[in-house]
């Protein structure tokens, strides 16, 4: 990540009552001192394992070249920013990617709208690239943070500018799922997210016992809510209700895209 | 206390807890050699092949399952974390789509013995009398060549094998109750009832779900830790790993994970002999077979079928009708959130555990023929990340926040009956696997009465929700579960497969999966597929040496045959006098 970030405060959160940037903390949310690795002890061996190899090791990058690597660090820093969180506790988003794409890891399926995740990422940071030459005239890494977020957001949106040529050969509505399917798939697979967002985490043997009106276990700990706004110089934190569709193809934009393949 | 007073748990064996699994098999398992021609040979060992296996060894029959996954060491290999669990879940390639593409992977498709099983959330609700007859009743899909009462002794048996937990009175379909007692009240179970009690919609609690409430002989009780669909370590959800696979090794069945069948071989008389496969180490195998029955679900089962084709057979195998790969169904499985004040955890409790199938009829004041069900569910975080990028369009900073509100909110699945159409199927892609076999394209589309009942279905399980007393309501739209692609019917020219599970081009080819079924309903398939493997199983037993010797093709329903269930599940009711006198 890129440490200079953290310096600019209008890409800091802000207290909601005054304004004032917030400083980054070790765990964001709303849970102060709740640390789901501290229950490990209590965890089944295979279960420990997997999450704290997830914490310790930084794995060598394999598939991507060190460019495409700093461009996607790049896109990641905004599909999940984490200018919140002190450097040292910063969720490496990439690197789960990188060793998917390099052992060929699939969901095990792909969208016939889509091509292999291999190209699809080749081709995306392409077309990245051209949205950003063609809004701001520059490449995407050499924007700053708000046009950056600008040009994510409209792929985001579904109406890109530029690229019209790999657009038509790749669905972007599919391609964002793509994009944010990894990205969350790294960010709340580890540890420090479940702390962030109060999820008690793996439970056996122990068990859950509190089962109602969300209370939490002896060894978890209670919300302390704040209130607080994004960055100023970010664009993300807009949501907009999708519920009125009610087909997935519809909520995901891909309706008209319909399979030319018939046997 | 910061840590447990032997330290940190260990893997089981060193004498220092008592972890993992209970049940430990020391018999080594049987191995058939290629050369012997066993009896039957069945192609994946999940819902309906670990039951098969299990009532056909009992039999005496000598039986083979050939699974493309691994035999689980679930204390070693299962995990209590979302990221950590795909290698349950069918991550080889294919290709989705049509208008309405399905999700396929971790949404559907388990691999490794247990199969789906392994990966459910267990939900056991039966289908309803009315869904063997949809066309008589509604003009709509298709009648099943076998009705409700057919069913049901193995619908009650099969709820005493897992066994099923769930209310002493269940008032829809057929009304019945469970032996085994429900599941506690979670979070969301409790915001279903809140909800639907407001509404006056009657509502089922605890169950009918394959999770243990209580101990049972040595399987231990649900610990309510909410990873159900991760695989259950702790052995209290049901899966045939747990319930029909020990049983069947006990009896002489072999097991050979790891093998990916390639096609199934037919001999000039018009009988297959045996199938090919890739073993472990990737060498081509062939097992010489009496009889074989694919259980390989609805997209891998029509996928092996037209990977067969032969001369004679030159669009797939047993596919005379042009039927295999056809009337694939999904259900519709919008997940409805809402927002609450006081904080829910959804995480704990089992995803399973409250359900109304108050919807699931056809209602005349609709505009759509049949119905649907609203149902707990749990996601975890990863999956409540992705609903909040699908319902509420979140990224970014808006996605932080969101998430942080994870324990705020509750969620309900639908489960919508979508119709069975003959475009909605399994082809064979240009594209190679790593054996370089032809992937499955899947093509769905969706009809106007599935868009109309989704519709209905959605808005409705957002009024409960609001009903509940959410602050806020959202939507994510996807799919839930598949069956058809290889139907079962009394017309040979129409259906895939006879009443039996039988091919009716080849009398010694068995399916016997959720790709039989004619129509869905709105009930999760588990418990049916299930069911419908001791009924073709019961078949076979009772057609002994037949299957192996003639093309004959009884059509006697045999009577169901209990002795045969694994040991201490069942016999243990109120004595009742029924026979003559």
């Amino acid at each position: 990540m890129n440490k200079s970030a953290d310096l600019d405060f209008t890409k800091l959160p802000r207290e909601a009552a005054t304004g004032k940037p917030l400083e980054p903390r070790r765990t964001p949310g709303y849970y102060p001192g709740f640390s789901t690795l501290s229950q490990s002890p209590f965890w089944d061996d295979a279960t420990r394992q997997v999450v704290t190899r997830r914490v310790d090791l930084s794995p060598a990058v394999k598939f991507f070249s060190a460019e495409e690597f700093e461009f996607w660090t790049g896109v990641f820093g905004h599909l999940v920013p984490q200018t919140d969180r002190t450097p040292d506790r910063q969720i490496p988003l990439v690197a789960p990617l990188d060793h998917r794409l390099y052992v060929n890891q699939t969901v095990g399926y792909r969208y016939d709208t889509m091509p292999q995740d291999r190209d699809a990422y080749r081709l995306g940071r392409e077309a990245i690239n051209k949205e950003a030459l063609q809004q701001y005239g520059r490449d995407f890494l050499a924007l700053p943070y708000r046009q950056q977020d600008l040009v994510l957001k409209a792929i985001h949106d579904g109406k890109p500018y530029a690229a019209q040529e790999i657009w038509g050969s790749m669905s972007v509505h599919r391609f964002w799922q793509l994009m944010m399917g990894d990205v969350i798939d790294a960010y709340y697979a580890h540890p420090w997210a479940w702390d962030e967002i109060g999820f008690g985490g793996p439970a056996y043997p122990r068990a859950y016992t509190r089962l109602e009106n969300g209370e939490p276990e002896p060894w978890e700990v209670k919300e302390k809510r704040h209130e607080w706004l994004a960055p100023e110089a970010a664009v993300s934190h807009e949501l907009e209700s999708a519920a009125h569709h009610h087909t997935e193809a519809d909520q995901h934009g891909a309706t008209k895209e319909v399979s030319a393949k018939e046997s | 206390m910061k840590e447990p007073i032997l330290g940190a748990f260990q893997p089981p064996g060193n004498d220092q807890h008592m972890l993992g699994a209970l049940q430990f098999l020391h018999v080594p398992m049987r191995k058939f050699t290629q050369q012997d021609e066993v009896d039957y040979l069945i192609v994946g060992i999940g819902a309906a092949g670990g039951v098969l296996l299990q009532r056909l060894a009992r039999a005496g029959f000598n039986v083979v399952g050939l699974e493309a996954g691994p035999f689980w060491d679930t204390e070693r290999d299962w995990v209590s974390d979302e990221a950590g669990s795909h290698e349950l879940y069918w991550e080889d390639p294919r290709v989705t789509g049509g208008s309405d593409p399905l999700a396929l992977g971790a949404n559907n498709c388990g691999k490794g013995v247990g199969g789906g099983t392994v990966h459910w959330a267990a939900f056991t609700p039966r289908l309803h009398p009315s869904d063997f007859e949809v066309y008589t009743r509604d003009g709509v899909g298709v009648d099943w060549p076998i009705n409700y009462e057919d069913i049901r002794p193995y619908y009650e048996q099969l709820e005493l094998e897992m066994p099923v937990a769930g209310p002493a009175y269940y008032p829809w379909g057929h009304p019945h109750g469970y032996a085994y007692g429900p599941h506690p009240m979670g979070g969301v179970g409790n915001t279903l009832i809140r909800g639907c009690s407001a509404l006056n919609i009657p509502v089922s609690i605890g169950g009918p779900v394959a999770i243990l409430s209580g101990s049972h002989g040595d399987r231990p009780h649900c610990i309510y830790r909410g990873f159900c669909i991760q695989g259950c370590k702790v052995g209290a959800k049901a899966s045939t790993l747990i319930t029909h696979v020990p049983d069947a090794l006990k009896q002489g069945a072999e097991i050979r994970d790891h093998c990916m069948v390639s096609r199934v071989e037919l001999a000039k008389e018009g009988r297959v002999t045996g199938v090919y496969y890739f073993d472990r180490a990737g060498n081509v195998n062939f097992q010489k077979a009496k009889a074989v029955i694919i259980s390989g679900y609805a997209i891998e089962t029509p996928r092996l079928l037209l990977n067969s084709a032969c001369p004679g057979f030159e669009n797939g195998l047993a596919n005379s009708s042009g039927t295999v790969g056809r009337y694939l169904m999904a259900q519709a499985g919008n997940v409805v959130l809402g927002r609450f004040e006081q904080p829910v955890r959804m995480y704990k409790a089992p995803p399973a555990h409250a359900l109304t199938e108050e919807f699931y009829e056809t209602d005349p004041k609709n505009d759509f023929a049949r119905g649907f069900a609203i149902q707990t569910v749990g996601p975890l975080p990863i999956a409540f990340g992705k609903q909040m990028l699908a319902s509420k369009k979140a990224w970014g900073w808006g996605l932080r926040r969101e998430m942080m509100d994870y324990n705020h909110w509750a969620a309900f699945g639908l489960l919508g009956e979508i119709l069975p159409w003959d475009d909605n199927r399994v082809t064979l892609a240009d594209e190679k696997d790593r054996f370089g076999l032809p992937v499955a394209h899947v093509s769905f589309n969706l009809h106007d009465n599935d868009k109309k009942l989704i519709k209905f279905a959605k808005e409705k399980t957002m009024e409960v929700m609001a009903a509940a007393g959410a602050t806020e309501v959202e939507q994510e739209a996807r799919y839930a579960h598949l069956v058809g692609a290889a139907r079962m019917g009394s017309n040979p020219a129409t259906s895939v497969v006879d009443k039996f599970g039988r091919s009716h081009d080849i009398a010694n080819l068995f399916v016997c999966d959720g790709s039989i079924m004619p129509t869905q309903g709105s009930a999760n398939p588990g418990l049916t597929i299930q069911a419908l493997a001791a009924r073709t199983a019961d078949y076979l037993i009772s057609q002994g040496a037949r299957v192996f010797q003639s093309n004959d093709r009884d059509m006697t329903t045999p009577p169901i045959r209990k002795e045969l269930a694994p040991a201490e599940t069942w016999g243990k009711g109120v004595p009742r006098l029924t026979g003559k006198p």
